[in-house]
């Protein structure tokens, strides 16, 4: 019983923190169609903001609170300069953020010296209920998924803002004659998805040794999950996510590990084909 | 034809008669994803699956075998490679529903990916290790060590496989091929099964890959999970960009650019820890401002095959 709720609260952690990172990338995947390659390493920046702001002097939870900023102003830049030139072809887009991941990667991995960083919890330590003892990070980090995955709600179902996001996604046209600048609109929504990412990657960071390839150990998971839930909603990629994730952290208990990774991505890959449009089709379209 | 007259001129420089041999080898691999994207506007990502698994199964023929005869190895590779693409193939282009370009995309990705992470795991195929002093090729008792046979050999193998896509790409089939990127839509109305034509495609871009893959993997005498993955997968795709898409020679140019910069600039410090970097910057450029890639500034996109001096391929950014 002790070892299956342990089980239990593992595949819960690890879900949490797949659902965080897939959340950014379906808001993008869904808002302008493209799927983002460079996603993983804005996660990777999030992470890095956390350990610059430690190595200053500035201690690790300012460094949390600054990540999903710092990343997200830099999603501004990103879209202003690039990422808009390609919202026509999809597959291009690929290409572009493939290459934009590709540098930043590769100029971390230069500045960490190619190394492994520590970076610790910052509450450190466990509680104990009834003789199981929980990781007091990764529960927060369960509570944290959960409150951005409450507060992306309400903002989108709630607010003037994520009425017109969610006019925009219908209907973009429609929209723009409406005198909703889409524009605005995208930029904004590629700001937020990247401010996830940067907040994602500040609180997995002591779970995972910070390298330069932090984040994409992540991605291909986290497209599956977004390809699964469907693009053009906000529950499916939570969804999907939520799905990869228990089988990631689940199957290794079931069958070997090596074999485990693979058929992941066998299973994920075999959904998709069968249902296309995801487990929540987009709305009327 | 400056490639036959080169081994003469590096007599004794038999580290650049390497590095041209590796860049020939890799020529062809860059010309396999040309195929699928710059010709059939199939988006293969993962297009190093069927490079290492090649590489892999000749690896282990030689070990476990104690068989190189290059009459074998190399058939059996290209057929690896072709089984491989045919299956992934009917799985991802074939079927009821037509999948979108971002399935295709993603799926070749995942299985690249997937690849790369079960023969890093798999202790038989050496792990994270991978597979290294593979057996040398041989044609009766003569072996092919790094050097002018090598280079001879690869040499041979870029020249058909160069001709044969140029064949390929002229024929009737070339033309279908040429209509299903520029649209596929009107081609499927008026009756070509474009799915079937991606699959077929797909398939040959396959076995031309897996030979590569067995080349490379006698030539450097190593085989890793590296070379399977979706590192590799990119780098065709830079190599295919920077020269210039759906053109044959475009992919050679790409990868000797590359190769021969990166070589060359190998010895200053800074270049050679930020290089990846700098293959990132170039892919973005090219994607941002020249579609067509180093051979798209030399000749005008008329020239293309199936254009027929109208407008060209529709223009790959929006």
């Amino acid at each position: 019983m002790a070892d299956a709720i342990t089980v239990i609260f593992d595949i819960a952690s690890f879900t949490s923190v797949m659902v965080l990172i897939v959340l950014g990338l379906g808001v993008i995947a869904s808002m302008m169609g493209i799927f983002n390659f460079a996603h993983g390493e804005l996660v990777l920046l999030g992470a890095y903001t956390v350990y610059l702001s430690a190595s200053a002097g500035l201690g690790l939870w300012f460094g949390i609170l600054a990540a999903p900023v710092a990343v997200g102003l830099l999603g501004v830049v990103m879209e202003r300069l690039i990422i808009r030139r390609f919202y026509a072809s999809p597959i291009i887009a690929m290409l572009g953020t493939y290459a934009i991941g590709l540098v930043i990667r590769e100029i971390v991995r230069g500045l960490l010296g190619g190394n492994y960083v520590s970076i610790p919890e910052p509450i450190s330590g466990a509680f104990t209920i009834g003789g199981i003892n929980f990781s007091i990070w990764r529960t927060i980090i369960i509570l944290a998924t959960l409150s951005v995955l409450l507060a992306s709600w309400w903002m989108l179902a709630r607010t003037p803002i994520g009425l017109r996001i969610r006019g925009a996604l219908e209907n973009p046209m429609l929209a723009r004659t409406c005198g909703i600048s889409t524009t605005r609109l995208y930029s904004l929504t590629f700001a937020f998805g990247s401010a996830l990412a940067g907040l994602a990657g500040a609180l997995i960071v002591p779970l995972y040794q910070l390298s330069a390839d932090i984040g994409i150990r992540f991605l291909v998971q986290a497209f599956l999950s977004v390809m699964l839930g469907g693009v053009g909603t906000f529950q499916g990629p939570v969804l999907g996510a939520g799905t990869v994730g228990v089988m990631a952290s689940g199957l290794p208990w079931l069958v070997p590990p090596v074999l485990a990774d693979p058929l992941v991505f066998l299973i994920a890959l075999v959904i998709v084909k069968l249902r296309p449009q995801g487990f929540i089709a987009a709305g009327r379209s | 034809m400056g490639l036959i007259v080169t081994p003469f001129l590096l007599r004794d420089r038999l580290d650049l008669v390497t590095l041209m041999t590796n860049v020939m080898i890799l020529s062809i691999f860059a010309i396999s994803f040309d195929m699928c994207w710059g010709f059939s506007g199939i988006m293969s990502f993962g297009q190093a699956l069927f490079f290492g698994v090649a590489g892999y199964v000749i690896a282990l023929i030689g070990r476990d075998l104690d068989f190189s005869a290059i009459w074998g190895v190399l058939p059996i590779a290209m057929l690896t490679g072709l089984a491989l693409a045919f299956v992934l193939a009917m799985f991802l282009l074939l079927g009821r529903r037509i999948p979108s370009a971002i399935f295709v995309a993603l799926g070749t990705l995942t299985g690249s990916y997937a690849a790369e992470r079960l023969v890093s795991g798999w202790q038989y195929v050496g792990a994270g290790n991978g597979l290294s002093s593979i057996k040398l090729l041989q044609l009766g008792s003569f072996e092919f060590v790094e050097g002018f046979e090598f280079y001879t050999l690869a040499l041979l193998n870029l020249l058909v496989i160069y001709l044969v896509c140029r064949f390929i790409v002229r024929s009737q089939f070339g033309l279908v091929l040429a209509g299903m990127r520029q649209n596929e839509e009107r081609l499927a109305f008026l009756g070509y099964r474009v799915q079937v034509f991606k699959a077929l495609i797909f398939s040959f871009a396959g076995m031309a890959a897996g030979l590569a893959g067995a080349l490379y993997s006698y030539h450097q005498g190593f085989i890793g999970p590296g070379n399977m993955g979706p590192g590799l997968s990119t780098a065709a795709v830079i190599y295919c960009l920077l020269g210039g898409a759906g053109t044959l020679i475009g992919p050679v140019i790409g990868t000797a650019v590359i190769e021969l910069l990166s070589y060359g600039l190998s010895d200053i410090d800074a270049i050679r820890h930020f290089w990846p970097v700098v293959l990132g910057l170039v892919l973005l450029v090219i994607v941002m401002f020249q579609p067509s890639g180093l051979l798209g500034l030399v000749v005008s996109d008329r020239e293309r095959i199936g254009s027929f001096g109208a407008s060209g391929r529709r223009s790959t950014h929006g």
